[in-house]
């Protein structure tokens, strides 16, 4: 397979790392690892890579040419390094469109685990959404179709089960955003059967390793978590501020990747879906791809350095 | 949708673009239509003329270049472009359609005579507004492709247009208020929610050219000048 010189130089600068890096932040249970990190989907054991891209917001870019190919430019990147699940929703206004024209583009329809949401209270629009949903990707059918922010999730959850059963679906699963509705989510986790869930979990928001994510864990449900990066607020926080040794030491030389590393090194996260519209930002966190996680103690120091800055 | 599920959102969850890609509306817009803007924007800087002249034909020019730009606006930056990002735009884009209507309407029932006595002052800031407040858009993209044309973009259209109401007789001006009032807070809000500072320079302005447009209003009961008032004694 020829090698694209972006391939390449992204290719390169990823072994580098991995090579040159001591065992990143001193993970004691050697863990180290120079290949992507990839998680386990409970329900079926197929494995996915730990890093995904989200799509709020960042591919909301309309028809305008020259904004699809930068979004594109953004999609090449994430695949080049290793990614594969791509989140959108049709909240997400032309989003869908745009990531099916960057699909299209580079001939990479059979590249991406694609997720999709429906978001609709229309309880019998589930099929309806979903084909213009996959109408709008290009994709013969959704690996992944989720049930947006809990919208009308009992009716839609049953012709979701059915659309699996029949094989227009892959697996299916339910979302929430902004710590919104966790008692209702962690009801549904306990008492339906999911493949995933949704929701948000950074170094700051940590509601959800009081309950979801340990009924996640018990449940065996996969997570996907979005608003890694609290929706851009942990730059504007502390991207000024020093990073603590320990990332420095293990040759972490971002905020992007030790944010993610932070998310993705919790048992119970399956991957963690961080959107950009930047390929810079998007090396940046295909870089938490590669190298070792934190520990629980060095979790912990995470958390205490950033609440102290 | 269950109402509870609408209420947990912010005005920042629903805004599902980022500052670039509103921006990139003025560059494509103006790529689209050039060269059309310097007709575009020439007799948008003659309505003040036109305005004040005697020749009813004229002023009824002014009227219509008024109401065209109202309809441009809509039908081409809020209804193809903008509504393609943030779905609002779209109902925003037919409430300016109706407004050209509108202004067409009780412009040309009102052309019978020149409209304001006040005219230098009118001219004075409608030429400012169209002249200087495109540049709004440049300063915060860093691009004069990006330039906010009256006619064209509707922060600048309305903010000029904003000085007719109040220089229209009796209350028929007010009329024309809801709309643009309605164009001015969501502007504001989406401005203020991208974190666009500089473009919140539109609506501010636009309030202001509403308060100026009926201070310099010939009536006396809407009018902070009182010399206004002798000019137009057939309008009590």
């Amino acid at each position: 397979m020829a090698l694209t010189r972006r391939q390449f130089v992204l290719g390169t600068a990823l072994s580098g790392m991995a090579i040159v890096s001591r065992p990143l932040l001193a993970n004691p249970s050697g863990t180290e690892t120079v290949s992507a990190i990839a998680r386990g989907i409970p329900s079926t054991g197929e494995t996915i890579p730990a890093i995904g891209m989200g799509t709020w917001i960042t591919f909301n870019v309309g028809s305008d040419p020259y904004l699809i190919d930068q979004r594109t430019r953004v999609l090449e990147t994430f695949l080049t390094a290793g990614g594969t699940v791509v989140d959108c929703s049709p909240m997400y206004g032309s989003s869908a469109n745009v990531v099916g024209a960057a699909l299209e583009n580079l001939q990479a329809h059979d590249r991406v685990f694609s997720a999709s949401k429906v978001w609709t209270s229309d309880q019998s629009a589930t099929r309806e959404q979903t084909r213009s949903s996959l109408g709008k990707w290009g994709v013969a059918r959704f690996d992944l179709q989720q049930i947006h922010n809990l919208v009308g999730w009992q009716g839609h959850l049953e012709t979701l089960r059915e659309m699996k059963a029949s094989g227009e679906i892959r697996y299916i699963g339910i979302t929430t955003s902004h710590g919104r509705r966790h008692r209702d989510l962690a009801r549904i986790m306990e008492t339906e059967e999911l493949d995933f869930v949704q929701l948000t979990y950074n170094v700051l928001d940590r509601e959800a390793e009081e309950r979801l994510l340990p009924i996640a864990q018990d449940r065996g449900i996969a997570v996907l978590v979005n608003r890694p990066f609290q929706g851009g607020q942990l730059f504007r926080r502390f991207e000024a501020k020093p990073l603590p040794d320990v990332a420095a030491e293990a040759g972490v030389s971002t905020w992007a990747e030790l944010f993610l590393k932070y998310v993705i090194s919790h048992p119970a996260v399956t991957c963690a879906i961080p959107a950009t519209s930047k390929v810079d930002h998007m090396q940046e966190n295909m870089a938490a791809l590669y190298g070792n996680l934190p520990n629980a103690s060095q979790r912990q120091e995470l958390v205490a350095y950033v609440r102290s800055l | 949708m269950r109402t509870d599920v609408w209420t947990t959102y912010s005005l920042q969850d629903l805004l599902m673009f980022g500052p670039e890609v509103y921006l990139r509306l003025c560059v494509r817009l103006n790529q689209d239509f050039w060269p059309w803007q310097l007709p575009v924007v020439v007799l948008g800087l003659l309505v003040p003329v036109l305005l004040g002249r005697p020749e009813a034909s004229l002023r009824r020019l002014a009227w219509l270049a008024i109401a065209s730009a109202w309809v441009l606006s809509g039908a081409g930056f809020l209804l193809t472009y903008y509504s393609e990002i943030n779905w609002p735009a779209a109902g925003l884009g037919w409430a300016f359609v109706v407004q050209g209507v509108l202004l067409a309407g009780l412009g040309l029932r009102s052309v019978s005579r020149p409209l304001n006595p006040q005219g230098r002052r009118f001219q004075l800031v409608w030429w400012l507004t169209v002249i200087l407040l495109p540049w709004v858009t440049v300063l915060e993209s860093g691009t004069v492709q990006a330039l906010a044309v009256f006619g064209l973009a509707p922060g600048v259209t309305v903010a000029a247009t904003n000085l007719v109401p109040g220089a229209l007789s009796g209350r028929q001006g007010w009329l024309l208020v809801p709309i643009p009032l309605l164009w001015l807070t969501f502007s504001a809000a989406t401005f203020w929610t991208l974190q666009v500072y500089w473009l919140l320079v539109l609506p501010v302005v636009g309030l202001v050219m509403l308060v100026i447009g009926y201070w310099l209003s010939p009536s006396p009961a809407q009018s902070l000048d009182r010399q206004s008032a002798h000019h137009d004694p057939a309008h009590r």
